[in-house]
């Protein structure tokens, strides 16, 4: 923790003295007569307790969240100086050395040898055979050719870099000067890693993956940083609780309207909790879109393929070395994987949820009812793991059993049916809810005419409620589908893995939500298009089921007016 | 005003003389309706003519509308109502296990306060009782019925050639007459009308009004009104009721212009109500 | 004068379709019933069946030893100090322990099979029980630990069938070690030979029928490679029954294989394990697993089968014979299992509890509650009382209606991209867990909340305006707290629902394998936890059978935790409503 608790608990005090100082004020400027202020005296309090905790803990919140960057920039940019003479006498030893003049001068010529070949090949033409050392070669081959070479020299240069860095690093014998000359020379990653041991070490948040002279200069260098900053930080808060006592005191009269004022940080906090939600759906949306967006481009923008490719084989693109190799990533088997759970458990669940709510709305006693709602709700809480274990370890090994008995001999524990029949018994009371209220909203004089008319209740259900209700019921489906298509536990527990494109319930299958459970879920490196693409899979969950809620919500907000 | 709840054992209904120009069509004997713990109605028991108007009047809660749904056991359909007493109609009794209340309801048509067609066309409106009950077989038959039921509604002239609209596109006494054809499709012998009027607008009111009237050639109708002067213009015979109990009943000149117990006499007067 | 139809006809047209009408109402709610029995059937099973699979879990045999500590062991440095104390060799300790209970135990896989009867963390707690005391060093004790998973599923009885027939024909035993000659004078093993042969008949049977269908298959097929592959496999399966056939005709000895039910022969207080049986069934070779007291004639004898094949449990015959022993003699206990409530995940399933899963899940809540509540009834309170009817009030509104048919996951991905990637927040930490899922709380917390506030009468309100107080003081002073039960009795359903929630969870990486329960503390927000479905989860993939009872217990407690969350909530509507 970089705010200590102390600093906290007087600032907390120091509120709380406010509002007392507040009030007493208060009832010194009204003279005794509390009748004469403008608003009650603990109004006051509220006031100046306000102008005494809210910017303190706003400077708190802000070092709270950037005081460790501000330190690691601090700790680093002295780490930075102190390693300059170092990077300079490196550079030094690289513009002297022998070996790498003569090596880059080698990749000059090659480079512009490749920059030939690939004009070559830009004007479809053939190459002249260059002096010797080259036999006759298309100039693609040419290029490739170059390639190797290049990298192979390239790489030759690098190790020689890497001894003269080394040299360099064993005359220097600050341990500091080191480090910012460690660090000046490594990836973006491993600097990140390097300032994380340092902070395990310095403060131990966590524990360093490892331990050298360099990182612990960095992590005494991190330390004053931290002290100085954190002191002044809280001497600074305490300032300004206390300049925010004073000023608020000063203003207090018996004419101040201090209600008004607290009532509008009210409303300011409350107006701020409303706009969270909205923050949180700018938030998925933004998050998704620029993930999606790096895993895109990092497939070339063929969003087509994405859509529409039926290949999903995402695990190729984390072998290494494969340069342009991305793996396969049709999800149109995931697409059609989530299709066919969904018809499966809304074949389970819409009728059954229909029949469930026509029969507790229109024919139950109460007694019926009373025991049947409950029971519906409980078979909506519970959570959806246990369905997923249920799915996985008493329904799927039971329909194996029973497609093995009937001579099915493919049979498997993890399929589409399995997974789709469980999501159907979690969606009826889901279904039924809705459907319930739909139907309790179509007036009682439709029934009335119905029955008035001589209709049977079936009649009544089936050709004037249901007519009257089906937007609503419609709606409530759409819902149905969305919950559908967005459950995850069932599915990554009981439907299986394998991408495969079939229309076969039997067999397994996989959905957008267990390919994103499984691509997040494990070793994962943030960077590679295998991670990104649960963020575009993501994406598409999001605008499916998005759809699916604004048409709905529309549906049955249409039909709630029609009958209100 | 005298506070009614505090008069002891209400004196027994007042029966005018009946002119017996029409035979009985309903007939009810001590009819009793409780809700739950709530009695609704007192032994009610009258006697009304066929090919008439008859008109329940009374202050509101006073339980004509129950006992109107008595007659064609609508009542059935409130988990909590509990009726008992006889209810004959063409002396065989109604509430009886052997009497279908599906067959009843095509026998005895009702018409609510609020006009309810059904979320379907004009032409399925009408036509929802005899398809339900099979009285067509043929697509022509049915189209007859159709339009003669609102030829009698008076509906036909406004609907012709927009029978496929839907039925809640009309306007409010349009609705109402609509649903009066629907009733009279299935041809029943008697219609109930809850309030017919009191969601309607006076012209509406009075083109229903008029149709009640033409009605009454053929059926026996029955009509609970909040309106003395609705009760005046369209009906024969009137019952009074308070408090759940039929006060008097008798022709309606009779009734309005010489009420035999003092609550007619005050309600009609406006002294209540 | 009338138009009117005559009556009676239409009665009868009526009539006529009455019992066909009447039929399709009966139809109709015959359905509607069966809908509710579905439903009502779906979640008995559904119950039951996770109660019948949790039941063996919350007990467990515990394995009580006479433990001598010897100083040469426990103290290898002689000088009592901790660190010397803690390189001791304890696990050593307790082979020791085990093996002198069986002093003619020395086979090294039967060994092997004796000391896989515990896991070796075990030693850590013999361990600490020396550290904190070292004076009981050269005593013996009675150290008490965990039988394992497999002997503890076997000693429940839910590993095989065993039978224990007692005979009395005499049997002599060659010799009292090693591999032994037990003959008789009666047959008295042919009852076994001939189970073995009936399964054995059995499965020709099967493997006859398989061949036939895949004939049947091939005569069927439409193309060549269809037909081939079935009638390469119909003469796979024609040949395996052959094979079956001959061995059930050979008139040779028996060997009993893994594949075949297990025989055994206990006899003066030693067991015989049964490899061979000569025809006749006079005549059994076996190899001697616990040393009979002597060799030559015995009168009493029983035989022990254990009927399911070694190939199908994970418990082997030499194994059962020491568990089975050990309970004979009165070392095993089955008792209530503690274990699963005060130990953390383990990857050995009797040693592993929801401990540290509880924790986390406390711990997360905590968080969801600090973020969801007030954010949501502050929400609720400026959406029902203040805000203007304006653009930004309808977006908001429509926003958390969407929000709340967001799928779960997508909230998830929220979190690690916002919070872990950007904000740099830890992984796997209840803190980042808490924000999840309080984000996804939220909408439901808005709604319920509104609706709270929407039943409290307008005439409160007006009331209280009437009388001066301004609008802030009307809601906090008077709507509120009537509005409060049912905040708070939708703020604990949404609670209780996040409670149960996995898949967003998982997005951040509370899906670890985590050893050591977090703190019970502040440090414990930002410490790698995972949260009770989380567990579930992670152990219904769990490869030991043991596991399975451990999910579906860990199921019943967190469910057992929702009923509480939602008791709470039905007690505090209840309590508090009120009528108006």
């Amino acid at each position: 923790m970089q705010i200590s608790l102390f600093t906290v608990l007087i600032l907390m005090v120091l509120t709380a003295v406010g509002f007392l100082v507040g009030r007493r004020r208060a009832y010194a400027v009204s003279s005794g007569h509390a009748s004469r202020l403008h608003s009650l005296p603990s109004y006051y309090g509220y006031y100046i307790a306000l102008w005494t905790g809210v910017p303190a803990f706003i400077l708190l919140a802000i070092y709270g969240m950037f005081g460790n960057d501000a330190v690691n920039a601090l700790a680093g940019a002295q780490m930075h100086r102190a390693g300059e003479p170092v990077h300079a006498q490196f550079e030094q030893a690289l513009s002297d050395d022998e070996d790498i003049a003569r090596l880059e001068a080698e990749l000059a010529t090659l480079e512009n040898r490749r920059i030939y070949a690939r004009e070559a090949i830009e004007r479809d033409s053939e190459l002249v055979p260059a002096a010797g050392e080259y036999p006759a070669q298309s100039p693609a081959e040419r290029q490739q050719a170059l390639s190797s070479e290049i990298n192979r020299l390239a790489a030759e240069r690098e190790a020689r870099a890497e001894v003269l860095a080394g040299q360099v690093e064993a005359q220097t014998d600050d341990a500091l000067a080191r480090a910012g000359f460690v660090y000046s020379r490594l990836s973006d990653e491993r600097r990140e890693l390097m300032i994380n041991d340092a902070r395990a070490i310095a403060f131990g948040e966590g524990v360093a993956s490892r331990e050298t002279p360099e990182i612990n200069a960095l992590a005494s260098a991190m330390r004053p940083f931290h002290e100085v900053l954190r002191s002044s930080m809280a001497l600074a808060a305490l300032a300004l609780a206390i300049g925010g006592l004073a000023y608020a005191r000063s203003r207090i009269s018996s004419s101040f309207r201090a209600r008004n004022r607290v009532e509008g940080a009210i409303s300011v906090l409350l107006l701020l909790a409303s706009v969270i939600a909205i923050a949180t759906t700018i938030g998925i949306v933004l998050s998704l879109l620029f993930e999606s967006v790096r895993f895109f481009s990092a497939i070339n923008w063929r969003i087509d393929e994405f859509l529409l490719g039926t290949q999903w084989s995402p695990q190729i693109a984390i072998r290494e070395g494969q340069v342009g190799q991305t793996g396969a990533f049709g999800a149109v088997p995931l697409f059609a994987g989530t299709a066919l759970i969904t018809v499966i458990a809304m074949l389970v669940a819409v009728p059954v949820g229909l029949f469930a709510a026509i029969y507790l709305s229109e024919y139950a006693s109460t007694g019926v009812r009373g025991w049947a709602k409950p029971v519906l709700e409980i078979l909506a809480g519970i959570p959806t793991v246990v369905y997923g274990f249920f799915a996985l370890l008493t329904v799927g090994p039971l329909l194996r059993d029973a497609l093995l008995l009937l001579g099915y001999e493919n049979a498997v524990t993890q399929s589409a049916l399995a997974a789709g029949l469980v999501m159907g018994v979690m969606i009826i009371p889901f279904v039924s809810s809705l459907a319930d209220d739909v139907i309790n909203a179509v007036p009682q004089s439709l029934r009335d005419g119905a029955y008035a008319m001589g209709a049977t209740k079936s009649e009544t259900v089936r050709q004037v409620i249901f007519p009257a209700a089906l937007p609503g019921i419609v709606g409530a489906v759409l819902l149905a589908v969305s919950r559908a298509v967005g459950e995850t536990m069932i599915v990554v527990m009981a439907a299986g893995q394998g991408a495969n494109l079939t229309a076969n319930p039997l067999e397994s299958v996989t959905t957008i939500t267990v390919q994103i459970v499984m691509l997040l879920t494990g070793d994962q490196e943030f960077d590679s298009p295998k991670t990104l693409s649960a963020f575009a899979l993501g994406l598409v969950l999001f605008v499916l089921t998005l759809i699916l809620n604004v048409i709905a919500l529309r549906v049955v907000q249409r039909y709630r007016e029609k009958y209100d | 005003m005298t506070d009614p709840q505090n008069t002891a054992a209400p004196a027994a209904t007042v029966y005018h003389d009946q002119p017996s120009a029409n035979p009985i069509k309903v007939e009810t004997r001590s009819v009793s309706v409780r809700y739950g713990d709530t009695q609704a109605l007192h032994d009610v028991s009258i006697r009304i003519p066929d090919r008439g108007v008859t008109a329940f009047i009374g202050p509101s809660g006073c339980g004509k509308s129950t006992f109107l749904r008595c007659i064609n056991r609508m009542n059935d359909t409130i988990d909590s109502a509990r009726v008992s007493g006889s209810v004959l109609i063409d002396g065989e009794e109604v509430n009886s296990r052997a009497v279908d209340p599906v067959v009843l309801r095509a026998r005895v048509g009702m018409v609510f306060q609020k006009p309810n067609p059904f979320p379907k066309s004009i032409y399925d409106n009408v036509a929802y009782g005899p398809r339900i009950h099979g009285l067509a077989t043929k697509r022509e038959d049915l189209d007859a019925i159709v339009e003669a039921s609102l030829r009698k509604a008076g509906l036909w002239a406004e609907v012709e050639g927009r029978l496929g609209m839907p039925g809640t596109a009309l306007s409010g006494g349009q609705q109402q007459r609509l649903v009066i054809a629907r009733a009279i499709a299935v041809n029943p012998e008697v219609i109930l009308m809850d309030e017919p009027c009191s969601a309607l607008d006076p012209i509406a009111t009075a083109r229903i009004e008029e149709l009640i009237d033409e009605l009454r050639e053929n059926y026996c109708l029955i009509i609970v009104t909040h309106s003395m002067a609705q009760a005046a213009r369209v009906s024969q015979m009137t019952a009074f009721f308070h408090l759940g109990h039929l006060v008097e009943y008798g022709p309606t000149e009779d009734m309005f212009t010489n009420p035999h117990d003092a609550r007619t006499q005050d309600y009609i007067t406006g002294r209540f109500g | 004068m009338t138009d009117r139809a005559p009556s009676s006809d239409i009665r009868k047209a009526i009539e006529t379709r009455l019992a066909r009408r009447h039929r399709a109402e009966r139809r109709f709610q015959f359905y509607g019933m069966a809908a509710i029995a579905l439903a009502v059937l779906f979640l008995v099973v559904l119950l039951s069946s996770i109660i019948v699979q949790a039941l063996p879990a919350f007990t467990q045999h515990t394995l009580t030893l006479p433990v001598r500590v010897e100083a040469e062991l426990a103290d290898p440095q002689d000088d009592r100090s901790e660190e010397s104390l803690r390189a001791g060799s304890y696990s050593r300790m307790l082979q020791v322990a085990l093996q002198d209970q069986f002093p003619s135990v020395t086979g090294r896989s039967e060994l092997r099979a004796l000391f896989g009867l515990y896991s070796s963390v075990n030693s850590a707690k013999l361990l600490n029980q020396v550290v904190e005391n070292p004076d009981i060093i050269g005593e013996t004790i009675e150290f008490s630990m965990p039988i394992s998973d497999d002997a503890d599923l076997y000693l429940k009885g839910l590993t095989t069938d065993e039978r224990f027939v007692d005979r009395n024909e005499p049997l002599t035993l060659s010799g009292a070690e090693g591999e032994v000659t037990l003959t008789a004078s009666d047959p008295v093993f042919s009852a076994f030979i001939e189970e073995v042969n009936d399964t054995l008949r059995a499965r020709i049977q099967t493997v006859s029928d398989r061949a036939a269908t895949a004939q049947a298959r091939a005569d069927r097929a439409e193309t060549e490679d269809a037909r081939q592959a079935a009638a390469a496999g119909a003469e796979r399966a024609r040949r395996e029954a052959d094979q079956l056939e001959e061995r059930l005709q050979a008139r040779e000895a028996l060997s009993l294989s893994p594949e075949m039910a297990s025989l055994l022969v206990r006899l003066g207080g030693g067991v015989v394990q049964i490899t061979q049986l000569e025809p006749g069934g006079r005549v059994a070779r076996g190899e001697v697993v616990i040393a009979p007291e002597r060799d030559g004639v015995y009168q009493d004898w029983t035989e022990w089968r254990i009927e399911t094949p070694a190939a199908g449990r994970r418990i082997g015959d030499v194994q059962i014979v020491f568990a089975r022993a050990l309970d004979d003699r009165g070392l095993v206990e089955n008792g209530l299992n503690l274990i699963l409530f005060t130990n953390a995940d383990s990857r050995e399933p009797e040693l592993a509890g929801v401990r540290g899963a509880l924790i986390g899940s406390v711990l997360t809540m905590i968080i969801t509650m600090l973020m969801a509540v007030p954010i949501g009834v502050g929400t609720a309170i400026y959406l029902e009382e203040f805000a203007p009817r304006n653009r930004l009030s309808e977006i908001i509104e429509v926003n958390i209606n969407n929000l709340a048919a967001v799928p779960s996951i997508v909230f998830g991905l929220l979190g690690l991209a916002v919070f872990i990637n950007t904000f740099g927040m830890p992984r796997s930490a209840p803190l980042v867990g808490g924000f999840v899922l309080a984000l996804m709380t939220l909408p439901t917390v808005i709604i319920s909340s509104r609706a709270a506030l929407k039943a409290v009468p307008p005439s409160i309100r007006e009331a209280a305006l009437g009388v001066g107080a301004s609008r802030m003081q009307a809601v906090f002073g008077h709507v509120l707290p009537m509005a409060m039960p049912g905040i708070l009795t939708g703020s604990i359903i949404g609670l209780a629902q996040a409670l149960g929630e996995t898949a967003p969870l998982l997005m951040i990486g509370m899906v670890a394998f985590i050893a050591d329960p977090p703190t019970m503390g502040v440090a414990g927000f930002t410490e790698p936890a995972t949260v009770m479905p989380v567990q579930i989860f992670l152990w219904s993939s769990g490869a030991e059978r043991a596991f399975e009872a451990k999910t579906a217990a860990a199921i019943l407690i967190l469910l057992a935790l929702m009923v509480l969350f939602n008791a709470a909530a039905i007690y505090l509507r209840s309590r508090f409503e009120r009528r108006w």
